[in-house]
């Protein structure tokens, strides 16, 4: 398990250490409703993708500057078998599968993994230091309020020794304080749905129509089920939508259970946007909360992509 | 004033009257919430000078045990027993039902000073019964009385004899754990990965808790534990006090498997504990003395006796 002592010519393929492990697990539990996702881990940060029923899939991406500490190397082509069929592993990036509410839940360890952004009632922008302190589930109890997590977090260094090696954690809350060690087996990644979702054909071609009245409301969200109903009416404006851009009227269905599976993440996060594609699909980025270390805020968001119940009705 | 009941069981007539104290009430409560999860009944023998709380139901399955004793000086400021065997009275009871009775008695939110509450054993209705009798006034003046009769059994002389400690051979190592607050926290979390739990340490203050399943492994560690010496007469089972003959290597890890439930049940004494010493028998069983109090008072102990498990 201890990589020290490894020869010099198998480097371990991800290293990365961060001080304050929160918001890494906030983005993880984002996408946590499915028990295994795929980890691809590229120079640049590493994506946690989920799918869900071949019609969610949905993304978190983990940039490297929300860490303190990210170093890649890629594994040397000769060291691997050869690439299976439908396997991810270029030289570029590397992928595997993991359970991921494991990975959770080991990160959670000591207790302080959980993040809460403002609530609701509050303004969009927002600085990410103001989050203060939830405890998801609460099984711990109410003392565990005072325990010490603020200001410091739980420290976590997390490594991959490449292909069939095991995920490694090294969790400490502070330097007296317990460690953890956890190593999550890994497994090949599976080939991953794939969604495109065509950035440039947004909306339908455009048709000659009037414009429309500014107090009608342009963005309705519709939900109906056995017992009854439920509108929620988005009017033009710009306290409320930051932007809009629809070239023409359109009705499409989405599975709820599917759309509501975004729901962890929606509440972390701090900004949404909300994309259609001309062939239904939906695209949904949650802007998340994720102070770089050095201060200053690093970029993170999440994913989600749903396909239509059905075609696109204009 | 003499608080005096009879009960007639089937042998003898028996007599157990207490008065409590503010602060008995809290910790009498606390016990009796420590092992409340653990099982249905449990067995309660009052002698001259102790109680003693026993959960031992689950010995024939492999489960915990409970095996305690409390200086009736720390739970009642009145206290008189009488009875044909040696002063001795021992009931089987819910600790459910005690807890019920003993809240009503320890925090009754209307009152507005300590009440006074006293416990007797006495017969209603033709069944045993554990009667507590609180009395306390209310912000207003007004004077209130609230009864609680909680249904016992009482224990056959045989049957009492039959109540011994599980055997452990001497124990490998002592440790003094860290705060069983947050103990309980991680082995929550380690719960749903796995059934079984190892618990290692030793004799240089390390202590390990660990998962290791097919998906995943995790170790927990603790270093700068104390390590006891024993020679306390607090706990149920005297260790040797002069263990201290050629120590092997003390950085060498003794350990056992236990059921991870097993744990998290003693886990559940956090609200008891100032002090708790875990005692490794490799292999075997861990013993662990929940002190209640302070330890140097030796006011009470918690001894609790997990098995090792065993693959079937």
């Amino acid at each position: 398990m201890s990589q020290s002592q490894q020869p010099e010519q198998r480097r371990q393929v991800l290293s990365v250490s961060v001080s304050d492990v929160r918001y890494f697990a906030a983005l993880l539990r984002g996408v946590g409703f499915v028990t295994r996702a795929t980890v691809t881990i590229t120079n640049d940060g590493f994506t946690v993708t989920v799918e869900e029923a071949r019609t969610l899939l949905a993304t978190a991406f983990v940039f490297k500057d929300m860490f303190e500490e990210y170093t890649y190397h890629p594994e040397p082509l000769q060291l691997q078998s050869q690439p299976a069929q439908g396997s991810q592993q270029t030289i570029n990036s590397v992928a595997f599968e993991i359970p991921l509410n494991t990975l959770i839940e080991c990160l959670n360890i000591f207790g302080t993994s959980s993040v809460s952004t403002a609530s609701k009632t509050k303004k969009w922008k927002q600085n990410a230091e103001d989050g203060g302190m939830e405890y998801d589930n609460d099984r711990t109890g109410p003392l565990d309020r005072y325990f010490p997590s603020s200001g410091k977090g739980t420290a976590m260094r997390m490594s991959y020794d490449g292909t069939g090696h095991p995920l490694t954690l090294h969790i400490a809350e502070d330097a007296a304080g317990p460690t953890a060690t956890c190593q999550i087996t890994t497994y090949d990644p599976e080939p991953q749905l794939e969604l495109p979702f065509d950035d440039k054909a947004i909306n339908p071609p455009p048709r000659n129509r009037a414009p429309r009245a500014p107090s009608k409301p342009i963005l309705r969200i519709h939900a109906a089920g056995p017992f009854g109903s439920c509108e929620m009416d988005y009017p033009n404006d710009r306290e409320v939508l930051e932007n809009f851009e629809c070239e023409e009227p359109v009705t499409l269905s989405y599975k709820l259970s599917h759309i509501s599976r975004a729901i962890r993440a929606l509440q972390n996060s701090t900004k949404t946007s909300l994309r259609i594609d001309n062939e239904g699909f939906l695209c949904l980025q949650l802007l998340m909360p994720s102070p770089g270390p050095r201060g200053g805020n690093s970029e993170a968001f999440t994913e989600f992509r749903c396909l239509p119940l059905d075609e696109i009705h204009v | 004033m003499d608080h005096t009941a009879s009960v007639t069981s089937d042998s003898k007539p028996d007599a157990v009257s207490h008065k409590r104290r503010r602060c008995g009430q809290l910790t009498s409560a606390e016990i009796i919430q420590a092992i409340e999860k653990l099982q249905k009944r449990c067995i309660i023998k009052f002698t001259e000078s102790h109680i003693h709380i026993i959960c031992n139901h689950d010995a024939s399955e492999g489960g915990v045990q409970v095996w305690s004793q409390v200086k009736v000086q720390s739970l009642f400021s009145d206290y008189r027993i009488q009875s044909n065997s040696n002063n001795e009275i021992t009931i089987l009871i819910s600790p459910e039902a005690l807890l019920l009775a003993l809240r009503s008695a320890w925090n009754p939110a209307s009152l507005d000073s300590t009440p006074e509450t006293v416990m007797k054993l006495a017969k209603k209705n033709d069944q045993a019964v554990l009667s507590f009798d609180i009395s306390g006034s209310m912000s207003s003046g007004r004077m209130v009385r609230v009864g609680h009769d909680v249904r016992i059994e009482v224990m056959k002389p045989s049957d009492v004899q039959k109540l011994t400690e599980p055997m452990c051979p001497e124990p490998d190592v002592h440790i003094l754990l860290p705060p069983l607050q947050k103990l309980r926290t991680i082995v929550e979390r380690l719960r749903p990965l796995s059934d079984i739990i190892a618990v290692r340490c030793n004799n240089n203050g390390k202590l390990q808790i660990s998962v290791q399943t097919e998906g995943v492994s995790v170790d927990t560690q603790w270093s700068g534990c104390m390590n006891p010496k024993m020679a306390q007469e607090g706990a149920s089972q005297n260790p040797d006090a002069d263990g201290d003959v050629e120590r092997p290597d003390p950085d060498h890890l003794f350990s056992v498997l236990i059921s991870i439930k097993s744990f998290i049940k003693f886990l559940n004494s956090h609200v008891l504990s100032s002090t708790t010493i875990a005692c490794i028998c490799q292999g075997h069983c861990v013993i662990l003395y929940v002190y209640i109090g302070d330890v140097a008072d030796a006011g009470g102990v918690l001894t609790f006796y997990i098995p090792a498990h065993i693959d079937s």
